[in-house]
């Protein structure tokens, strides 16, 4: 069943200048319920646009975004996004960052410790409820981001690079991690990143953009089944696949 | 070897900050020390008690807050009054200054209502206003608007002219500080905010007002100073008729050196420890930011 449906979205910016500058441009993918969905490109392909315009964030110019056979208008409350940048709340400790929408929904106290409590433990942070954001490092604050969304409980779960400042080690243990939640939570989840590896590691299927306008060049279904191994032929394969499409668009691109 | 040289560095460090705290003291010291001692020197050399008292002159009124002054009460009864008239005219500032702070820093709308207004009234001096409040409110006091004409209360001494020039000194720091802070709230805890289900009032609650607190903070230690400058002034002004400005006005017409001085020292602790209070509150609240990058 199509769970979230992007048809025939465009998106143009104001430039400095005056001119207008086409970030995304006629860019239509389904995505099925449960799906975790990968979405890879080069460097200001407009991945972070699109997913801000499936999280409501933004207006497309041009075109529908809907869940659920629902077109999104203004903010989209079945989604909730977690970013590449530390957007925890720096005032609130953890339990507080965790029980965030939980408090908006007016839940008590109790109930909300009780629930966040679930989350903390479910992202390996037990110990640290009480700390805040400046005490914790790069991947555990990105963890604690990761439990704060899952707290809200979207049917779709948005990443924007959310590994991308933490060290290699941090990252692949934060991959297994973020599996583990996506085959416990059975949430659709779409995931933007640059790194094939990553894509390839998590995802059920990849999509590939082009820059210069932001387009879906290539759909890749995945279909290694997981745990999967990064030095297996089939990865590897896939990677360098993946690898020589962005390589030609830069190259077509360069011309 | 080198676990060694890395032990004798640690242990060169520790020395070294201990040293650094006995330092800071020292040098603390170093100035307050030569210009007591110059002015103990020309005191002693001048022997002219109205035109500089000697040292111990001035210790010794400090040590006596409760000895009653030129027939005027005591140090403590004028600083009493002075905090008095700040703290209800800061408070004023305040209950005016944060709320139209968030709004205008919030809403475009109300900024562009008043923005031009406040450029135009911040450059003006705060003891400018003292003969039109004067004017206007007369010597009415805060107790006397109650109805209550003859009284002994503090209320008695709090005059409205002075309230109201206290709140203008104290209200401009707050405002700003305060559209500063919501004007500088990250977008990207904004959007989290409203991606986790806040509606506009909750952001407004939970995450503008904590993530501007700082910088309110920051006003309100700003705009405390500012009002105790100011009822120094205005309490040496004609109208006044007790306060610490007042005593130090009076001690000057009477060649009173050392009450003079004496009086000068404890404005200048006074405004210190009121300082210092609200740093220590803003240090409870802020503690996340400092930490922040």
């Amino acid at each position: 069943m199509v769970f979230l449906k992007v048809d025939g979205i465009r998106k143009t910016f104001v430039g400095e200048h005056k001119e207008e500058i086409t970030a995304i441009s006629d860019l239509s993918f389904h995505c099925e319920e449960g799906e975790f969905l990968c979405i890879v490109g080069p460097t200001g392909c407009g991945k972070t646009t699109l997913l801000r315009l499936i999280a409501g964030l933004d207006k497309p110019s041009a075109g529908t975004i809907s869940i659920d056979n629902r077109i999104i208008e203004g903010l989209n409350n079945d989604a909730t996004l977690v970013f590449q940048q530390y957007s925890l709340f720096p005032w609130r400790n953890v339990i507080n960052n965790i029980g965030f929408s939980l408090e908006m929904k007016h839940i008590s106290r109790k109930n909300r410790y009780k629930e966040a409590q679930y989350y903390i433990n479910l992202v390996g942070l037990k110990g640290f409820e009480k700390a805040y954001p400046y005490e914790l490092s790069g991947g555990m604050q990105q963890r604690v981001a990761i439990a704060r969304a899952l707290a809200y409980n979207p049917k779709l779960l948005l990443l924007d690079e959310p590994f991308g400042a933490l060290d290699e080690r941090t990252r692949h243990r934060l991959q297994e991690e973020l599996l583990a939640l996506w085959q416990d939570q059975k949430k659709t989840v779409v995931f933007v990143t640059h790194n094939i590896d990553e894509a390839l590691f998590l995802a059920s299927r990849i999509l590939v953009m082009r820059d210069r306008p932001g387009n879906i060049i290539e759909a890749i279904t995945v279909n290694i089944p997981r745990p999967r191994d990064r030095r297996s032929k089939k990865f590897l394969d896939l990677h360098i696949g993946i690898r020589e499409i962005l390589e030609r668009i830069l190259t077509t691109n360069r011309k | 070897m080198i676990s060694a040289r890395l032990e004798r560095q640690q242990m060169n460090l520790n020395w070294r900050s201990g040293i650094k705290l006995t330092n800071t003291i020292v040098l603390a010291l170093i100035i307050p020390i030569i210009i007591v001692v110059i002015w103990e020197f020309f005191a002693v050399r001048l022997d002219n008690p109205a035109l500089l008292p000697k040292v111990e002159a001035v210790i010794d009124r400090l040590a006596h807050p409760f000895t009653d002054l030129l027939n005027t009460g005591s140090y403590l009864r004028h600083i009493v009054i002075s905090a008095s008239r700040v703290i209800l005219g800061f408070i004023l500032a305040m209950l005016i200054g944060i709320p139209l702070g968030l709004l205008v820093g919030r809403y475009v709308l109300v900024h562009r209502l008043f923005s031009p207004i406040i450029e135009i009234l911040r450059p003006l001096c705060p003891i400018a206003w003292i003969p039109f409040a004067l004017v206007i409110f007369k010597t009415y006091t805060v107790a006397e608007i109650f109805g209550v004409r003859y009284t002994t209360s503090i209320f008695g001494h709090i005059q409205l002219g002075m309230l109201f020039v206290i709140f203008y000194g104290g209200f401009f720091p707050v405002f700003l500080n305060t559209v500063h802070g919501v004007k500088s709230v990250k977008n990207i805890l904004i959007e989290s905010a409203l991606l986790l289900g806040a509606d506009k009032n909750q952001l407004f609650r939970k995450v503008i007002v904590p993530s501007a607190l700082p910088a309110i903070l920051t006003g309100l230690r700003i705009g405390l100073g500012v009002s105790w400058m100011v009822i120094i002034a205005a309490e040496m002004l004609p109208g006044s008729d007790a306060g610490i400005g007042y005593l130090i006005m009076f001690s000057y017409e009477l060649a009173e050196m050392d009450i003079l001085i004496a009086g000068m020292m404890l404005i200048g602790a006074v405004g210190a420890m009121l300082s210092y209070v609200v740093k220590l509150i803003a240090d409870q609240t802020s503690f996340w930011q400092a930490k922040e990058r």
